[in-house]
């Protein structure tokens, strides 16, 4: 096994955010049947208030009637919900929002990008019907930041951002964080890019602006390419890296590839005849030889060379669906219109009630906590009611975090066991 | 040399000459009968007799005693002797040759054991008398010596029977004891001499198998293992001595000769597992193990990007000690690991299978997938 194939598994990018296409899916549908039982769930708790009621009565005819309305008021309906794949677009649009952003405010390409991978890492385990997908773009980019090791100013953010306040931000980073199971780094394929240019460069006989125009060429696309499509999930940073390689010059990815994968086996006659050939105290040489060949085989044999060039053959398929030429796709006004406003009108109408607003919920959390500290001193009558409804958001937090995917209290004991290792 | 003390010595019993000292063998080798010299006489013999230890040269032996009984010739000597009783003396003290005589007789008549006495303390009592009687004929006055003479007598005529017994009793226990320790001699011998023809068989195995060996290692093809074929040989001599030993113990079982012999490792059951030593601990190794050395590239001299030579000569960079090559490194690296990682195959069905068999079985491992999210 290569040893740097053997470190890069080590990372917590193959480690946990990793999945096979089926797997991924699997996991989107199940965060999204998650959200759908639970937003239902407070929707109704929430109906019985006259408050709370109001807005979802006026919904479309589109909505699916609540089979027993125990309530009074014009028939409390459920909205529709997204579909998974649904969701899966607006993540994508809101990706390409991110990206936008980042551009905008001058972010280098690693800090953007880390910023979308967070993202979009985000809302895999949660739904976007749970948590404000824009606010979360202001709290990835912040945090993308941080953990690519710059550290700006808050309000300096804020003011470029145009929010109303820090508060906005702050809210959501510890959610964030816990959310993609602190895994913070993200491994990208831009320095990747640059060691295969060096390499490209160091053959000779390659003029110097294809290898330029090349990397001009790569590296727009893995700014945008890799983050509107899911390639960080199936693929690693050097697959990507030769995707878009390939992608801006076929030529060049090829060359490189086959100048690494390069070995190859000596014939089986051959190699008999030789050592035969050689001396019957050579046997033992040649036989380590033979074993060094298989291992170098493993490595950088033919085998392991169409694998790779049919691994970043589905990669390139997957990137080239959204080239950098289609940023104003997703941006200009018309597509939106047509393509996404139905589906955002939608979002708005079934997000959660208790999550969408991340500055109240936050600070309803730290109401929690202030009245747990202060029942236990000892006067729970002045609070019940903000302590039961306290209590009910405890429950529904629970089901988010814990929850989402699996039983609680499996959840804590795979959490007790390894606090960012366990399963998703 | 007081040949007159002796000649007063005078008694019936025999070995009853005086505690006076004995003439020792004469120290200028002369026989005081003849008055021959060893210079004249080369082959001179010295003989005593026991009834006066008088020495005398076996010439003066054959001359005066050939006829018959004869009269001592040693002046005052009135003894009666015969060339029969003569013999050469073991001593060269004739007076320690006469104390070894005496005890020998008395021992020969007081021969009880320690098991025919009630107690310790009567058979002490009887050694004492059996000293003390002893000590008196050999260095007794004469009034001693003859008493304790007729004592003797009188002990050994009383109880001839009892002596008798005992002196077949002690033969036999001589000759047990004798016969056990010529057994005991022997069987050492015998395994000495089995020990030594072992050790020699031993020796010509070991030089058959090597000499099988080297033959085995020339004629073996190229590039064979030599250690596989060395160990199959030596596992092949101890299934012959397995199934030799099998033989042996299994002859006995009716139809164990009829089928091969089944060799089997020997176990000895219930015995305590000995615990292995822990391997000895390296230098720890924070990076737990883990390869740095690059296997799928080569870092080569001259790598070089053009956005990052820029800040070669950047004294912001330089001063801070940013290492290129490091920057290198790593690029290198991260261009080419994970290459060979494939997420869909590794995260569906694990390290190292190949993307057919993943196909193949795709449609089982998506169900298995989904039950799996569910737990």
């Amino acid at each position: 096994m290569a040893t740097e194939d053997a470190r890069y598994r080590q990372s917590s990018q193959f480690r946990l955010w990793s999945f096979s296409p089926s797997k991924l899916a699997s996991m989107r549908e199940t965060t999204n049947a998650l959200a759908r039982a639970s937003i239902s769930e407070r929707l109704l708790a929430s109906n019985s208030l006259p408050t709370s009621n109001n807005p979802s009565a006026p919904t479309s005819a589109l909505n699916t009637p609540e089979p027993d309305g125990a309530t009074p008021t014009p028939t409390p309906t459920l909205p529709e919900f997204l579909t998974p794949a649904e969701e899966v677009m607006l993540v994508t649009l809101y990706t390409s929002e991110l990206l936008r952003a980042g551009e905008h405010m001058g972010l280098t390409d690693e800090i953007t990008s880390t910023a979308a991978a967070l993202f979009r890492r985000f809302y895999v385990t949660n739904s976007i019907m749970t948590y404000p997908p824009k606010d979360m773009i202001v709290v990835s980019l912040f945090f993308g930041c941080k953990a690519e090791g710059s550290f700006p100013s808050v309000d300096q953010f804020v003011k470029s951002l145009h929010k109303k306040g820090p508060e906005e931000i702050l809210a959501g980073e510890f959610l964030l964080c816990q959310s993609v199971r602190f895994a913070l780094d993200v491994k990208h394929p831009f320095r990747a890019l640059k060691g295969a240019t060096m390499e490209l460069r160091r053959y000779g006989d390659i003029e110097q602006s294809r290898i330029e125009e090349a990397e001009r060429h790569a590296r727009d696309i893995l700014r945008f390419s890799p983050h509107m499509t899911d390639a960080y999930f199936h693929y690693t940073p050097s697959q990507i890296m030769l995707a878009a390689l390939s992608l801006a010059d076929r030529g060049l990815a090829e060359r490189l590839i086959q100048a690494t994968f390069h070995y190859v086996a000596p014939s089986a006659s051959n190699d008999s005849d030789t050592s035969m050939a050689n001396s019957d105290i050579g046997s033992k040489e040649a036989r380590r030889e033979a074993k060094a060949g298989e291992d170098k085989a493993a490595i950088i044999g033919s085998y392991v060379r169409d694998k790779v060039l049919g691994t970043i053959e589905a990669c390139r398929d997957m990137l080239s669906k959204e080239l950098p030429d289609r940023k104003d796709h997703w941006s200009s006004p018309a597509v939106v219109k047509v393509q996404f406003r139905p589906t955002v009108r939608k979002l708005a109408k079934c997000h959660d009630p208790d999550r969408w607003d991340l500055v109240a919920l936050q600070r309803r959390r730290r109401e929690q906590v202030m009245d747990k500290a202060d029942s236990e001193d000892g006067d729970p009558e002045a609070r019940t009611g903000t302590a039961a409804a306290a209590k009910a958001t405890v429950d529904s937090d629970a089901a988010v975090f814990g929850g989402a995917l699996e039983p609680r209290d499996t959840k804590r004991r795979k959490v007790l066991d390894d606090p960012f290792g366990g399963p998703l | 040399m007081s040949r007159k003390a002796i000649s007063n010595a005078r008694g019936p019993a025999s070995g009853s000459t005086t505690s006076a000292a004995l003439p020792g063998l004469s120290s200028d080798d002369m026989c005081p009968v003849c008055k021959t010299i060893r210079y004249l006489n080369k082959d001179m013999e010295f003989l005593i007799h026991p009834d006066c230890y008088h020495f005398m040269c076996s010439n003066c032996v054959n001359r005066i005693f050939n006829d018959g009984p004869n009269q001592c010739p040693y002046a005052g000597c009135h003894r009666t002797l015969r060339r029969k009783g003569f013999r050469s003396p073991f001593f060269g003290d004739l007076t320690v040759e006469r104390e070894v005589d005496i005890r020998r007789r008395v021992a020969a008549v007081f021969n009880q054991h320690e098991e025919d006495f009630k107690t310790l303390r009567d058979y002490n009592n009887y050694l004492q008398m059996v000293e003390d009687l002893t000590f008196e004929l050999v260095s007794g006055t004469e009034a001693q010596r003859r008493s304790a003479e007729a004592q003797l007598q009188h002990w050994e005529a009383e109880h001839k029977a009892d002596i008798e017994r005992n002196r077949k009793a002690g033969r036999e226990a001589d000759e047990a004891s004798h016969r056990r320790i010529a057994a005991e001699r022997e069987a050492a011998r015998q395994r000495r001499i089995d020990a030594i023809k072992e050790a020699e068989e031993e020796k010509l195995e070991r030089a058959r198998t090597r000499e099988a060996e080297l033959d085995t290692l020339a004629s073996a093809p190229e590039g064979q293992r030599a250690g596989g074929v060395q160990l199959k040989r030596r596992v092949q001599v101890n299934r012959a001595v397995e199934a030799a030993a099998a033989a042996n113990t299994g002859s006995g079982v009716p139809g164990a000769g009829a089928q091969p012999p089944i060799i089997t490792k020997l176990s000895i059951q219930g015995l305590k597992e000995k615990r292995k030593p822990p391997a000895p601990e390296g230098p720890y190794d924070p990076f737990g193990g883990m390869d740095f050395v690059p296997s799928r590239y080569k870092l080569h001299d001259g790598l070089v990007h053009p956005d990052v030579d820029k800040y070669r000569f950047d004294w912001a960079h330089a001063t801070g000690g940013y290492s290129f090559d490091d920057y290198t490194a790593r690029a290198m690296f991260e261009a080419f690991a994970g290459l060979g990682v494939f997420i869909e195959d590794e995260k569906e069905v694990g390290i190292g299978l190949s993307a057919s068999e993943v196909a193949a079985m795709s449609a089982g491992i998506a169900a298995v997938g989904d039950k799996m999210e569910l737990d």
